[in-house]
């Protein structure tokens, strides 16, 4: 389902007596989001990012501006309706409610109009296959679920289920036949008995049909007049255990159903709240800040598998992060934030080769970008009395202030390379990182704490001041008052 | 170390372990101790020693004095149970969706939280009187709306032929439920109010997305969430229902409790609480009568809140 946000507006309304002016959150936003895709919403807090979402969820109303999910506009569609599915930042699972109730409440509100099936005959055909050609692994699960010296039912149920795929309610069927409880030539008897049993209730059930005048076909619809019912109804209990039993394998929380959210670490917790919005299979996915309230480690993880079950399901997703990191690793495309305002929309890479203004250079990237004051000057780049570059593109512009950013990786020591030495840095340390080496330094023109470079690790750098060459393709220049970059990639 | 300090502790603690001990632990022993003793005369103290009459004569129809047994066992314990049963779920559940109903309204709702409030600033015999006035016989506003004549709700009607318009219990009980669960929504309200302000809107907003309607949200998701509250308001409007008194007296004659046709029901309003009252005021030594009665009634109100406690072990989330 394609996303597309045209012009959205949200003011929040201030307040006249106490001389607070309106705030306007999001600002004339356009933003497409294709079919199957990720999409970062990236920007620093208060940049309206998370407003957007909730916007888009249905959460909050826009002031001005559409949303479109493909070719319906749902701008004034209410939350339930739309069809969406929300993780929280908080993941606001409800704490009263294990996790398979919690996974399971988006369905027991669900409407759905499907045919009528002979669920009976289906599931004792299915009881019945199990037990005529599984039987031995089915009392190995038993064995496996022995605790107290018994043979735990919600276990071996687990069991089942994990193993079988099959619905709780058929596993717990099966227990009922006690086959773990037999040996031998009884346990062949108990098994054939059953058989013939399930056999005799399909064929009185199938015949119940008939006594109605109505038929079954292949797929055990029901048919009337040859053609399968139609009806509008609730889940039932087994269709409902099917989709989380469906969702918790997908989201690796199989083991944890019947726990309580405060029992489960914040990696699990985020993963039964993506099952939660999963689980209606919703046309879209929206995640607020999913990994900030994780771990360093848990969080290069998680979003993994984020990307893993948005590339399993083929769900369009939206997430808001503030960490440029996060979004540049797993979506399809960032759109960068500033004051309600977009400020660029592209494929990650690109967003972090050719930033179209300062604001989005020195967002994206760590080390931060490092940025100085320069200036042109007939055609040429100058950082302080210092020639850059000369590019044809600065003659057009004329003389004036700009601020020339230059990428950590962009500054060459390497004396073997051939490479123009520029600018000049007064090297105050140098960190070893294993592989890169990272210089800090400084130059009067540098705006800023300290100059970040990253370096090859097998370079020697004498402390003091030395003279650098930079990679044309991680200079960036830009305005000194619109800020905004005219000399991209592309021209270089 | 912790021994060193610990005089501080008993310190600091002092003032209220001994007011407590003056004002409520020596009563509590003394309520036990008086309540097996035979005539005891609360003047002077004197008595005839150690005995079990005092419960054998409200308990059991097999004392000395039947009247006893009358009073406490066949009418004041049967209201008392029957006011708390009735009165505080209904109390209880009204405030529930009062308290809903107010969170989710957003214009008047200081206007309606200031309504709601008012009976509990209240005196609790003004409004029995106001109740009189409303459930009078002659002049009531109740017999005004249904426009009946000369109903007796509480009292009996004094134009009627000696012998009739008796008060039926039953109008009579539902005068004074309707008085006891309107007094006592209020604070119930203020509790739930503030359970329900602490609830994270995220849980509201999870259940919108989740496709839940209203009611159901209410239900699933808001009564669980506040469970908390609703186990502490149950705890303490079972304890003040099983202490009624104040409502007696407010809506009833306060010397007799109420005067209805005995084929009715009881024929009094009495409680516990107004019956260890009314052994007080005796000038006969009955004092032992009011501490059994005391102590009868601390066992039901103790063996309920360990009920309440133990079923809601499963039911509170915390």
């Amino acid at each position: 389902m394609e996303i597309k946000i045209n012009h959205l507006t949200k003011t929040f309304p201030g307040n006249i007596k106490k001389n607070i002016p309106d705030t306007t959150a999001v600002n004339d936003l356009n933003i497409l989001v294709e079919d199957g895709t990720l999409v970062g919403l990236l920007g620093p807090s208060g940049c309206g990012k998370s407003t957007t979402l909730y916007m888009i969820a249905g959460l909050k109303a826009p002031t001005e501006g559409e949303i479109w999910f493909g070719d319906e506009d749902v701008t004034h569609l209410a939350a339930e309706k739309r069809g969406i599915g929300l993780v929280f930042q908080n993941y606001a699972l409800y704490p009263h409610m294990t996790v398979y109730d919690n996974v399971k409440f988006p369905l027991t509100n669900l409407n759905v109009i499907a045919t009528k099936k002979a669920s009976k005959i289906l599931a004792c055909k299915k009881i019945a296959e199990l037990i005529e050609y599984h039987l031995d692994e089915i009392n190995k699960i038993a064995e496996e679920s022995i605790y107290d010296g018994k043979i735990s039912k919600s276990a071996f149920a687990r069991g089942m289920v994990a193993k079988y795929h099959v619905v709780t309610s058929i596993a717990e069927k099966i227990f009922h036949y006690g086959f773990f409880k037999l040996k031998g030539e009884e346990l062949e008897q108990a098994k054939l008995a059953a058989l013939s049993d399930l056999n005799a209730s399909i064929e009185k059930q199938t015949q119940k049909y008939l006594d109605k005048g109505l038929t079954l076909n292949d797929d055990y619809e029901v048919l009337e007049n040859g053609m399968p019912i139609e009806e509008k109804r609730r889940l039932t209990k087994d269709e409902i255990d099917a989709l989380v039993q469906e969702t918790a394998r997908l989201v690796q929380i199989s083991q944890y159903l019947e726990r309580k959210p405060a029992e489960l670490s914040g990696g699990q917790q985020q993963r039964v709240a993506i099952a939660r919005a999963l689980v209606r299979k919703p046309k879209v996915l929206l995640l607020d800040e999913p990994l900030s309230n994780l771990d360093a480690r848990l969080r290069i993880q998680t979003r993994e598998e984020i990307r893993r079950i948005q590339r399993e399901t083929g769900i369009t997703t939206v997430f808001v992060t503030h960490d440029q990191e996060e979004a540049m690793s797993i979506s399809d495309k960032i759109v960068v934030m500033k004051d309600g305002v977009k400020m660029q929309e592209d494929a990650p890479q690109e967003v972090y080769r050719n930033p179209n203004c300062l604001f989005v250079a020195k967002f994206l990237g760590t080390p931060p970008i490092n940025v100085f004051e320069g200036e042109l000057k007939g055609g040429s780049l100058y950082i302080g009395e210092e020639k850059i570059l000369t590019d044809k593109v600065f003659k057009s512009e004329g003389d004036k202030k700009v601020y020339v950013g230059i990428r950590p990786e962009g500054f060459i020591l390497d004396e073997t390379k051939e490479a123009k030495k520029v600018l000049t840095l007064n090297v105050e340390a140098i960190q070893t990182m294993g592989r890169d080496m990272s210089i800090v330094a400084s130059n009067p023109h540098f705006l800023g704490e300290s100059i970040k470079g990253i370096i090859d690790s097998e370079i020697n750098v004498p402390l003091g001041d030395n003279k650098v060459g930079i990679r044309p393709s991680k200079i960036f220049v830009f305005d000194g008052e619109t800020e905004k970059s005219f000399y991209l990639t592309e021209a270089k | 170390m912790e021994s060193k300090n610990n005089w501080k502790a008993w310190l600091y603690l002092a003032p209220v372990i001994i007011l407590m001990a003056v004002f409520t632990f020596y009563p509590i022993i003394n309520t036990f101790f008086i309540s097996f003793l035979k005539n005891y005369d609360s003047l002077t103290g004197a008595n005839k020693g150690f005995t079990f009459d005092n419960y054998i004569d409200i308990l059991t129809p097999f004392g000395k004095n039947q009247t006893y047994y009358n009073e406490f066992m066949l009418t004041a314990l049967p209201n008392t149970l029957l006011l708390t049963f009735v009165t505080v779920p209904i109390s209880i559940i009204l405030s529930l969706i009062i308290a809903i109903g107010l969170n989710s309204i957003k214009v008047f709702k200081k206007v309606f939280q200031t309504i709601f409030f008012m009976p509990y600033v209240t005196n609790a015999i003004a409004i029995g009187m106001v109740f009189a006035v409303i459930f009078d016989t002659q002049y009531g506003v109740f017999n005004a709306i249904f426009g009946v004549k000369g109903f007796p709700w509480i009292y009996p009607n004094p134009s009627a032929a000696a012998g009739t318009g008796l008060v039926n219990y039953w109008s009579a009980f539902f005068a004074i439920c309707f008085y006891i669960v309107w007094h006592s929504l209020p604070y119930k309200i203020l509790i739930f109010l503030g359970g329900l302000q602490n609830i994270d809107q995220q849980y509201y907003d999870a259940a919108k997305i989740d496709g839940s309607n209203k009611i159901k949200t209410s239900l699933k998701i808001t009564v669980p969430l506040l469970s908390p509250q609703i186990l502490y308001i149950m705890i303490t409007s079972f304890i003040g229902a099983f202490k009624e008194y104040n409502s007696v007296i407010g809506l009833f004659d306060p010397k007799t409790g109420g005067q209805f046709d005995k084929s009715t029901g009881m024929e009094n309003m009495t409680t516990v609480v107004y019956f260890i009252y009314k052994r007080m005021g005796e000038s006969k030594p009955t004092l032992g009568y009011a501490c059994s009665g005391a102590v009868v009634l601390f066992i039901i109100i103790m063996i309920f809140t360990a009920i309440q406690f133990k079923v809601s072990k499963k039911r509170v989330h915390y």
